[in-house]
């Protein structure tokens, strides 16, 4: 695919990363340029999450440079460019005194000043986030009473309140149905075609790889970067990834 | 009949303090409560308590010590929250009793082990200076000025500190305020309500608020509204009994949780 920008998003280099001299992460090198679609994808366990949490900023790795929009990770201060919709998102507490507008507000927290109220900037751009997820209706709902599915709209929304640049996605279809996860890759599709939004979205079910892919990481402590996922990617691939048989694949099913 | 108590200056003092307190202790509550903190109100109460021992032997104003003494617990137990891997609950629960023994030994050495102490510890309308309306007046508005400011991001932080770091909020410096500033509260409130007796006036206003399941500004006011209407109910109580205003107060509190709790079952 053509890279549209020479200054990668996220230039990652010979990252390491090891908790009591176990090594979970080795010596990966990735780059995430504008614009692109990318999955990331691996086994329980093998380190994806944690290769996210490194990118932004919540841990730090072992040895190697992790660099976003060019800047070292410590001067980067522009993260409301980055949109994080966690992997727990699904599991949020129930009794969280918050409606849907609520939560979606605080996608503009990090831009207010202090004593302010929002701006009709600030008010738009959190309908514009509701109104792309189609959460408009839920608005005054409490966010304990939604779906799985809704909620996790709700927590996207949150992330473009921001207007980011990318998204990044850990697990999002934890707790949503088949229906809702269809939808939900074509809303992610539309985003970064529409939008022009970088996506960036962690899953250990390679059943639900959407069509839309430009790039495919596998990371299973170290990472395999599939340039043209839909050719490239082999039964043997995923075999070894996964190790498991690979006709498990075709079958739309994980049992690791 | 009910207007009687104004008659005498020092119901309208504790009327005055109570009324902040109220404020202060449920606002603040609110983050405590989401943060899973609330029992660092207690922790901070009885961490209070030892500077009130000093202030009691030493001879200096107890509330002011106080309000030293809890803002240097509030950050030793944030710093070790963040930098050992310590169960939270467990070093609220060492800071407590360490705090509690500290100030016991400190009270019985100065020979101090008197009705003062008491009042700290329960809570005395009675004991309301015109000096402690002006303490708790200073702070409360530092204190409340800083909830308000901060208040979006202290509700994204109890939300999920997580994802309100990866946007760019400073959350070790906030998490940092929100402790000082509950520590001030905590220290401030002893007076009125007692060290032994001000976490559930943090923490029982929120809980209720949460059973009616409604939005973030809504449980505030909720919160609110139950606090002050206790804190006078409570008062009010301890003024035509003569009951130690602390136990009155949580008894309201409790009362109007165990209301709210009734009224919004499924």
């Amino acid at each position: 695919m053509s890279l549209k920008f020479k200054v990668p998003i996220f230039d990652v280099k010979n990252l390491n990363f090891s908790v009591r001299g176990q090594n979970i992460l080795s010596n990966i090198s990735l780059e995430i340029f504008n614009g692109e679609y990318v999955a990331i994808i691996g086994p329980n366990g093998g380190g994806k999450t944690t290769l996210i949490r490194m990118l932004l900023g919540l841990d730090a790795p072992t040895d190697g440079s992790i660099k976003l929009y060019g800047k070292k990770i410590k001067n980067f201060k522009e993260w409301h460019k980055i949109g994080y919709v966690p992997q727990r998102a699904s599991l949020v507490d129930v009794n969280f005194p918050a409606t849907v507008e609520d939560i979606v507000k605080m996608g503009r927290v990090s831009k207010l000043g202090f004593f302010k109220g929002m701006s009709q900037e600030d008010k738009n751009a959190v309908k514009d986030a509701m109104v792309k997820m189609d959460v408009v209706n839920l608005k005054d709902k409490m966010v304990g009473t939604l779906s799985g599915g809704q909620r996790q709209r709700v927590m996207i929304a949150r992330a473009l309140a921001s207007n980011p640049e990318i998204l990044i996605l850990d697990e999002p279809n934890t707790g949503v149905d088949m229906v809702s996860q269809k939808n939900f890759y074509a809303l992610l599709g539309k985003l970064n075609r529409e939008e022009n939004i970088t996506i960036v979205f962690i899953t250990h079910d390679i059943g639900v790889i959407a069509d839309d892919i430009g790039r495919l990481f596998t990371i299973n402590q170290k990472a395999t970067i599939c340039n043209n996922p839909k050719e490239t990617l082999s039964c043997e691939d995923m075999s070894e990834l996964y190790g498991i048989e690979a006709h498990l694949i075709h079958n739309h099913r994980h049992e690791h | 009949m009910m207007l009687e108590m104004f008659e005498y200056e020092f119901m309208q003092r504790a009327f005055i303090a109570g009324i902040l307190i109220a404020t202060l202790a449920s606002i603040s509550g609110t983050f405590i409560v989401l943060k899973r903190y609330s029992l660092m109100s207690e922790t901070l109460a009885h961490s209070a308590l030892v500077g009130v021992a000093v202030g009691l032997v030493a001879g200096y104003n107890p509330l002011w010590m106080a309000v030293i003494v809890a803002i240097i617990s509030a950050w030793i137990i944030e710093y070790l929250r963040t930098s050992f891997s310590l169960y939270s609950d467990a070093i609220l629960s060492i800071l407590l009793s360490g705090s509690l023994a500290i100030a016991i030994i400190i009270v019985s050495l100065g020979g101090a082990f008197n009705n003062s102490l008491f009042s700290y510890l329960f809570g005395s309308i009675l004991s309301v200076s015109s000096e402690d309306v002006v303490t708790i007046s200073i702070f409360g508005s530092v204190a409340l000025a800083l909830l308000i400011a901060f208040s979006r991001e202290l509700y994204f932080i109890a939300y999920d500190e997580e994802v309100a770091k990866t946007s760019g909020i400073r959350v070790k410096f906030l998490n940092f305020l929100l402790v000082t500033v509950v520590a001030i509260i905590i220290a401030l409130s002893i007076r009125v309500v007692g060290s032994l007796l001000i976490g559930a006036l943090m923490v029982i206003p929120t809980v209720a608020a949460l059973q009616y399941r409604v939005g973030f500004l809504n449980t505030v006011l909720i919160s609110l509204f139950i606090a002050l209407f206790s804190v006078v109910a409570g008062m009010t109580l301890s003024f035509y009994f003569s009951l130690p205003s602390g136990a009155t107060i949580v008894l309201c509190v409790i009362s109007i949780f165990i209301i709210s709790l009734v009224v919004n079952k499924k």
